[in-house]
Parts: C-alpha cells; sequence; structure tokens
C-alpha cells in the first residue's frame, strides 16, 4: 500500500503544481455557477424581479348628492391601497405620481413598465345607480410583456372584486326595496358572465414538491454549481487519469514497470491518485459554494456520501475514457465529446427539477443525472432514504466504469 | 560466473511482416565486468535492453538475469518527474525500489552527493541542464544498490563536461564491482569503458570480444583518409593497386585506404598521385579500431 499512496501522492502534488490544471478544476465551475446565479437574481430562489408601476389616482368623490348621506369612501384609495400592499411588494414597486401624465411620462422614461391611471369618476361609477361605467387605464411599455401581464392580472383581480361587490350591493338594495331593480339585475348578471370572484386578492403558492415538508428549499446557485461541479469533475479526473499515457510516452511509466513494483501496485496508484483528486476538488468546490454563495449543500453525512460516490463516478469514467485512447491528445477530444454530451443528457446544464417526458428518462439512465437529483434533495434537506435512490444507477456505472478500465489496462501492460 | 545469459533473444514488431529490431542475439555478461552494446542507430541497442528489463516481451530466445530486483536501468530517454525537485525524485523513486524512513533517506542523500547535486537538490528538475537531468536519471538507478546497471546511450546529447563525468561515474561503479550493460553509438566510449564489447547492426550481433580481440578482425592495418584536387575515382582505382593497399573506397569528397603500414605506403600515395595529375591536399592516418572493424564488417561507417 505504501507504493500505491506515494504514487497517489505524486500525482495529486503534481496537480497542485499545475496552475492551469487547478483553474479548470476549481476556478472555472465556481465562477461559472457566480455568473449564472447572479443572471437569475441570487441564491435564495429563482427570483423575478418586481415590476415597476407608476399610479397615478386620479378619482375625486362625487357631487354631494340632496340625502344628505356621508360620501362612500374613495375607491382609488381602495385600489391603491391593494396595489401597494404588503402581500404584493415582491411583485409591484409602486411609485404614486400626481396624475395620469405624470404616469405616462414614467413609462416613457423607462422608470416604469406600466402606468395604472384611476380616472376622476371612478368611485362615482362604482357607487352611481345609473350604470355609469368607466375604466382603469393601463399604459404600458410593450416590451415590458412579463410585467405588463403581472399588473394586468392583479389590476383585473381588484376591479373584479369591485364589480361584485357592487353587484351584490345593488341586489340586496333591490331586495330591501321589495322591487326588481333592473340596473342591479344588469350589474349582476354582468358580474356572472365574467365569471367573478370575489374575496381579497391573494397569491397561490406553488404545489408543494419533494423535501417541502421539511421546510427548505435548494438554492438556485446551489443546483447551478452542483451541476458545474460534477462537469468539471469529469475534466479534473481526466486530467489526472491522463497521466498513464503522458507516463507511458515520457518513459516514467516503464520506468516504473522496471522496480520491483507490480503493475497492479502501478495502476492502484494511478487510480487512486484519480479518486482522490476529484475527491478533493469536490470539497474544495462544496466548500467554495458554502462560503461565496451561502450554499447550504445538505446534512455532513449526506454531502459525505454523495461525494464518495461522485467522485467514484467522475473517476471511473476518466479512466474508462483513457483505457480506450491511445495518446494524450486522443484522451482530450474523445473525452471532452464524452464529457459534453453526458452533461446535456444528464441536466447538468439544465437541471433536472423543471424536465419531463423523454428528456426525464433519459436524464435517469446517465451516471450524472440521478446525482443531481441527488444532490437536490440533500440541498432540499433531505435524508439518506431520500437521496438513496438516486445513488443506485450512479454506483452501478462507477463500478461498471472501473471494471472495463482494469480490464482494458490489465492487457495493455500485462 | 556470468550473471547476464542471453541466448537467441529475438524481437520482431507487429509480427509475422514486422521490422525484426533483434535477430538470435547472444551474449554472456560476467560479474563486475562492463559489457558494451556498439552499434549505430537503430541497431537493437535499446530494444535488447528492454527486454532485459522485462518491458518488452521477447519473440524468440531466453534471457537470464540475476534476480529482478538487483538491476538497475537507466533509460535513454530522461524519465525523472520534471515538474519535481532532484530530492523529490530521487524519494520518490526510491519508494519504488521499496526503500523508506532513515534507509530511503541516507540513500538519497548518498546518491545527491554521489552525482554532485547536493547544491540543487531543492530545485525542480524542469529548470537543470540536460547534464544535469541525465545525472539524476542516473542517480534514480543507483538508490537501491543494484548489482546490475543497465545504461543505454546515457551520454546522448550531453555536453563532454557532462559526459566526462558520467564515463568517470561508471568507471568508478565498475571499481566498485558493478556490472555494466551499456550502449552506445560512440566507438570512444566503449573503447574507453568496456571490458568486452558486442557490435551490433541490423539487429544481429556480428562481432563479439575484447577490444584487442576486435581490432586484429580488421588486422594490424591503419586507415588512411586522403582528399585530391580533381576527381577520386580515378585516383582510387589508381591506388588499389599499390603494394600494401588492401583496401581503397570513396567516402563522399575523400578516399578511405586500409594500409599495412602508413609509414610505407604514404610515399607511394603522393608518387601515384603525382603520376596521375593530382594533387593531395589533406591526409589523416587512423590506426586501428573499432570504428575500421565496423567498416570492415559491415561496409558502412559506425555514424551515418
Amino acid at each position: 500500500m505504501t507504493k500505491v499512496w506515494a504514487i497517489a501522492w505524486k500525482d495529486l502534488r503534481s496537480t497542485m503544481r499545475n496552475v492551469p490544471a487547478l483553474v479548470m478544476m476549481l476556478v472555472a465551475p465556481l465562477a461559472l455557477a457566480g455568473l449564472l446565479g447572479f443572471a437569475f437574481g441570487g441564491g435564495d430562489s429563482f427570483e423575478i424581479a418586481a415590476t415597476k408601476v407608476a399610479l397615478a389616482s386620479e378619482d375625486v368623490q362625487p357631487a354631494a348628492d340632496a340625502s344628505g348621506e356621508e360620501a362612500p369612501p374613495l375607491a382609488g384609495d381602495t385600489l391603491t391601497g391593494i396595489l401597494t400592499s404588503e402581500g404584493l411588494k415582491d411583485v409591484l414597486e409602486v411609485t404614486q405620481v400626481k396624475d395620469a401624465a405624470a404616469a405616462r411620462s414614467r413609462v416613457d422614461d423607462g422608470d416604469a413598465a406600466v402606468a395604472v391611471i384611476v380616472p376622476r369618476d371612478f368611485t362615482a361609477a362604482l357607487y352611481g345607480s345609473g350604470g355609469t361605467r368607466t375604466a382603469v387605464e393601463l399604459y404600458v411599455n410593450p416590451t415590458q410583456e412579463f410585467g405588463t401581464a403581472i399588473t394586468d392580472s392583479v389590476v383585473s383581480q381588484a376591479l373584479l372584486g369591485f364589480n361584485g361587490a357592487r353587484a351584490a350591493a345593488m341586489a340586496a338594495a333591490a331586495m330591501a326595496g321589495g322591487g326588481h331593480d333592473e340596473a342591479a339585475q344588469a350589474a349582476a348578471a354582468a358580474f356572472v358572465q365574467s365569471g367573478g370572484v370575489s374575496g381579497a386578492l391573494v397569491l397561490t403558492d406553488r404545489a408543494p414538491g419533494a423535501g417541502d415538508d421539511k421546510g427548505e428549499e435548494a438554492s438556485a446557485i446551489g443546483l447551478v454549481l452542483a451541476g458545474m461541479m460534477i462537469f468539471f469533475m469529469f475534466f479534473g479526473a481526466s486530467n489526472v487519469a491522463r497521466t498513464i499515457l503522458t507516463e507511458d510516452q515520457d518513459g516514467t511509466l516503464p520506468r516504473m514497470m522496471t522496480t520491483p513494483t507490480p503493475t497492479g501496485t502501478i495502476l492502484g496508484g494511478k487510480f487512486t491518485s484519480v479518486f482522490l483528486t476529484v475527491a478533493a476538488q469536490m470539497v474544495v468546490l462544496l466548500l467554495g459554494g458554502r462560503v461565496l454563495f451561502g450554499i447550504d449543500w445538505g446534512s455532513l453525512d449526506i454531502v459525505t456520501v454523495l461525494t464518495v460516490v461522485t467522485a467514484a463516478v467522475a473517476s471511473g469514467l476518466a479512466l474508462l475514457v483513457i483505457s480506450v485512447v491511445r495518446t494524450p491528445g486522443q484522451a482530450g477530444s474523445i473525452g471532452a465529446g464524452v464529457y459534453l454530451v453526458l452533461a446535456l443528457l444528464g441536466g447538468n446544464f439544465t437541471g433536472t427539477a423543471t424536465t419531463a417526458g423523454t428528456y426525464a428518462t433519459v436524464q435517469g439512465f446517465t451516471p450524472n443525472g440521478p446525482l443531481l437529483r441527488g444532490w437536490d434533495a440533500a440541498m432540499r434537506g433531505g435524508d439518506l432514504a431520500d437521496v438513496a435512490p438516486d445513488l443506485v444507477v450512479p454506483l452501478a456505472f462507477g463500478v461498471a466504469f472501473f471494471a472495463v478500465a482494469v480490464w482494458r489496462f490489465r492487457r495493455r501492460y500485462a | 560466473m556470468s550473471v547476464v545469459e542471453v541466448q537467441g533473444l529475438s524481437k520482431q514488431y507487429d509480427p509475422p511482416t514486422g521490422v525484426l529490431a533483434v535477430d538470435d542475439v547472444s551474449f554472456t555478461i560476467e560479474r563486475g565486468e562492463v559489457f558494451s552494446l556498439l552499434g549505430p542507430n537503430g541497431a537493437g541497442k535499446s530494444t535488447t535492453i528492454s527486454m532485459l528489463s522485462c518491458l518488452l516481451r521477447p519473440s524468440g530466445g531466453d534471457a537470464t538475469v540475476d534476480g529482478h530486483s538487483v538491476i538497475g536501468v537507466v533509460p535513454q530517454d530522461i524519465a525523472i518527474y520534471p515538474d519535481m525537485t532532484a530530492r523529490e525524485n530521487l524519494v520518490f523513486w526510491g519508494r519504488m525500489y521499496g526503500l523508506a524512513g532513515a534507509e530511503l533517506k541516507g540513500r538519497v542523500d548518498e546518491v545527491l552527493e554521489l552525482i554532485s547535486l547536493v547544491d540543487r537538490q531543492k530545485d525542480r528538475v524542469d529548470k537543470y541542464s540536460g547534464g544535469m537531468k541525465r545525472r539524476v536519471n542516473i542517480g534514480v538507478a543507483l538508490l537501491h544498490r543494484p548489482r546490475i546497471l543497465y545504461l543505454d546511450e546515457p551520454t546522448v546529447g550531453v555536453d563532454p563536461q557532462s559526459r566526462r563525468s558520467i564515463l568517470d561515474g561508471i568507471l568508478a561503479l565498475r571499481d566498485q564491482g558493478m556490472t555494466v550493460l551499456y550502449t552506445t553509438h560512440y566507438m570512444a566510449e566503449a573503447q574507453e569503458l568496456s571490458d568486452r564489447i558486442g557490435i551490433i547492426d541490423h539487429g544481429k550481433m556480428i562481432a563479439l570480444g575484447t577490444h584487442a580481440e576486435l581490432v586484429k578482425i580488421v588486422g594490424e592495418e591503419a586507415r588512411v583518409d586522403v582528399t585530391v584536387d580533381r576527381a577520386l575515382d580515378g585516383m582510387v582505382e589508381r591506388w588499389k593497386g599499390l603494394r600494401g593497399v588492401s583496401k581503397a573506397s570513396v567516402e563522399e569528397d575523400r578516399a578511405e585506404l586500409l594500409v599495412e603500414d602508413a609509414n610505407e605506403v604514404l610515399p607511394r600515395l603522393f608518387e601515384e598521385a603525382a603520376q596521375g595529375g593530382s594533387r593531395i591536399t589533406s591526409v589523416n592516418v587512423s590506426e586501428p579500431n573499432l570504428e575500421l572493424v565496423f567498416l570492415h564488417l559491415t561496409g558502412r561507417a559506425l555514424r551515418e
């Protein structure tokens, strides 16, 4: 075993002195994950930036009638209250302006995506009995389709509520008067035809998923970094495994075989160095993700198991590729192709949570797809029972890769 | 007592039509002897050593070596790790030879002293000169105190000072009782170092013996190289017929003659040249040596 460790340590030290290799193995995945995470707006979740809204309420109290009744509250103020409520703060960033012109101006200047303009007769139309119709105007930036749609939805919900309340009030008044009020009937009919929704405006949360009952949520950047980690571990493993071929060409491998060191020991040392290097790479990336991006990878025991299995898969795959090629150049080009295809099929660039159908099925039969699901489950606070099913396929691949690599190397160096 | 016995050793790459690199080579090496394999590039020297080092499987024949663990191999190409220091290289290779602990440390110190790299032991090998790398290359093979040392052209590409240092080191090892198999295409090295020499060409052993025995193959004849101011072919034909000239040929821009006694033949050469209307512009006399032996046996120069 001493010779195995001597060979493994020699290769590990060589990797630590190889700056380009370290950049590829450590800096590249962290940088890519950071850039992608930054592009998606942060590390906690997939956040959508709040839509900037310019709100101008020109609503005024209707003229007092002869009944002497107290004037109703301004409906425009009610709508303003809805749009600026706490529950919508993550979705709408509302700036109140003095009038419609100012609101439109903010949209034209690019300071807002949408202007919501409440007309002067909003309250009068809501509380009047004459069947007056009015409209809340949305002045939009046509390039901000997403924000416009959200604002439209919120305002429409609010107006639906107003219409429903009006229809109910008019029907109640007609019933109290013992008569049949045509206006009330028309308002009620219009409300019904619109498929009215009553009640306060509510944002519905998404449906619960795996691990949600534990109260955890996998961070977006964590999922990105997990995909990048596995992808770059393929290259990290290849970099070390390729030394079998370079040492063969340089003469140091044949020289090792002239020493009283069995071929099996030499290959065992090389295999050990590949595994240890990618395991170390993973540990550094996990720590980097924790320190730089605040990623919570999950419990230590689960992370350890996932690290070992991921390292075994990456090193086994790299050794298999090396065992079938003849030169370091071939290892570089063929290996890169293999790793890229597996990364695409396994979801290293797309994740596994949002895939479905045939693609999801294919992902499940790659060595890296189930690993990504395992990491996802770990970050959601999953335990071994949650992660274990995702380790079966990768472990099987890892064992098969090693077995074939050993067989081929023994034939080559017999 | 033979420590290396080689009998009918052969190696063919990609049989049945591939190159026959070594063809029925036989020799023995006695304990404490320096045995050289002398031959031009591509003669089969490195292939022979690779088979004796168990790096190549022979196609035929047999080789017996006095134990695998007592062999040290110095390959022709420098086979050490350039991103490691000399000390790190020696420590690693020492471990491959089964050394450990204090024994390993002590032996590394001794070898660094032997190869005169104590002061540079902590520098990375990729910062060394070619001669220094060669010394580390040799030092690695000496770590485990081998009883037999194979050196495959260890002075190729080395400056004269480093070459001298390497040759002196080998002579010192011989004096300490080391058995050495040395391959080279430099006649002078084979002549200086060796107790016995095997001349190999195109995979075949064409001559084997001590220097004195081999030189006798060409007799006592000296080689005379002559250049003239006119076309050589005609002069060479005239000189061939002179008494005392056993062989004459044209090599590039000069005539090469084998003569019994240079002092006797030279005046006749000048006379014949004058009669032929030519003027001799240079004369060089070489006493019998291995170059001549190779030329005699193969019709070609040792280094072409």
